[in-house]
């Protein structure tokens, strides 16, 4: 029988269920936290891992000997192959046991003192990169002497001075 | 048959409060995903690794003869600037009198985004 008893308990019913969806709504959709560019976080990582390789290999391995750093050493002697090994060493080494993916393309560039131009030599690379990876560019900066010694390419000055390695770094 | 009467009032008020209470709790949860972006935008920003690197570059620089400081200098600004698009430069001195250092390292980073200068001691 259709009568009009509780009106108002069935409007109240109604504003209630209205903010309580309300509510609901506006919880679940902001449980997550949306940034912009995913890919960054992930690029952020790469960076990081590769940064830290590179400097890894920029510290002297001993304070009582000559004091050279592996990075200045591999590229005083122009090591190619050792600086492929010990790159990727530090960066597909992993906790679990499994070898990361990474792959690198390394080069360096010194500065000219007499014309101030900057040029560049290819270290190595890992594998050619093609165009379609996303690869990320880590610089580390290397005081060399190059007075004496070593076998750097003619062109470089035999001077102290500062070289700019630069490596690209992407996951196969 | 439920009846309108005025029993349950303080129940009823007390309902409303709380409703509208977590209504507007959630809107400021809501509000997070604004620092959220924020912070992810000053993170990718910020060139930390730059910094690091060109200071530690300098610090170890510091310790050679002023020739060389100089050519060091011209290295680091040119591969920088053609590089990596950004202005370094550093001045060591000597510390003022008094002090326990005994130079005194200026260091100049700009990427026309975050400018960073340091004045520090050895």
């Amino acid at each position: 029988m259709v009568n009009t008893d509780g009106q108002l308990f069935t409007i109240e019913g109604v504003a209630a269920g209205l903010i309580m969806l309300l509510t609901a709504y506006i919880i679940v959709g902001s449980t997550s936290l949306y940034t912009p560019g995913d890919t960054h976080i992930s690029d952020m990582q790469l960076e990081q891992t590769g940064r830290d390789a590179l400097h890894m290999m920029n510290i002297p391995n001993n304070s009582a000997t000559s004091g050279e750093s592996t990075l200045q050493r591999i590229i005083k002697n122009n090591d190619s192959s050792q600086f492929g090994q010990t790159f990727l060493w530090f960066c597909n080494n992993r906790t679990d046991g499994k070898s990361d993916n990474f792959q690198f393309s390394a080069d360096y560039y010194y500065r000219n003192n007499l014309t101030n131009a900057v040029s560049q030599v290819h270290i190595t690379e890992s594998r050619k990169p093609t165009g379609s990876e996303h690869p990320m560019r880590v610089t580390q900066w290397v005081q060399m002497d190059n007075s004496v010694g070593g076998s750097m390419p003619a062109a470089v000055e035999k001077r102290v001075q500062v070289i700019l390695v630069e490596v690209l770094l992407w996951r196969d | 048959m439920a009846r309108l009467n005025s029993d349950g009032q303080w129940i009823v008020l007390m309902g409303f409060i709380v409703s509208f209470a977590l209504f507007f709790l959630a809107i400021v949860v809501n509000q997070s995903t604004i620092v959220g972006q924020t912070t992810a935008e000053a993170v990718l920003e910020f060139p930390k690794n730059d910094i690091l690197n060109a200071r530690s570059a300098v610090l170890s620089a510091s310790a050679l003869s002023s020739d060389n400081i100089t050519l060091v200098r011209n290295d680091i600004s040119s591969l920088s600037l053609s590089r990596k698009n950004a202005i370094v430069s550093f001045r060591v001195s000597a510390a003022p009198p008094g002090s326990p250092y005994t130079k005194t390292i200026e260091i100049h980073y700009n990427n026309g985004v975050t400018a960073y200068n340091e004045t520090t001691h050895q």
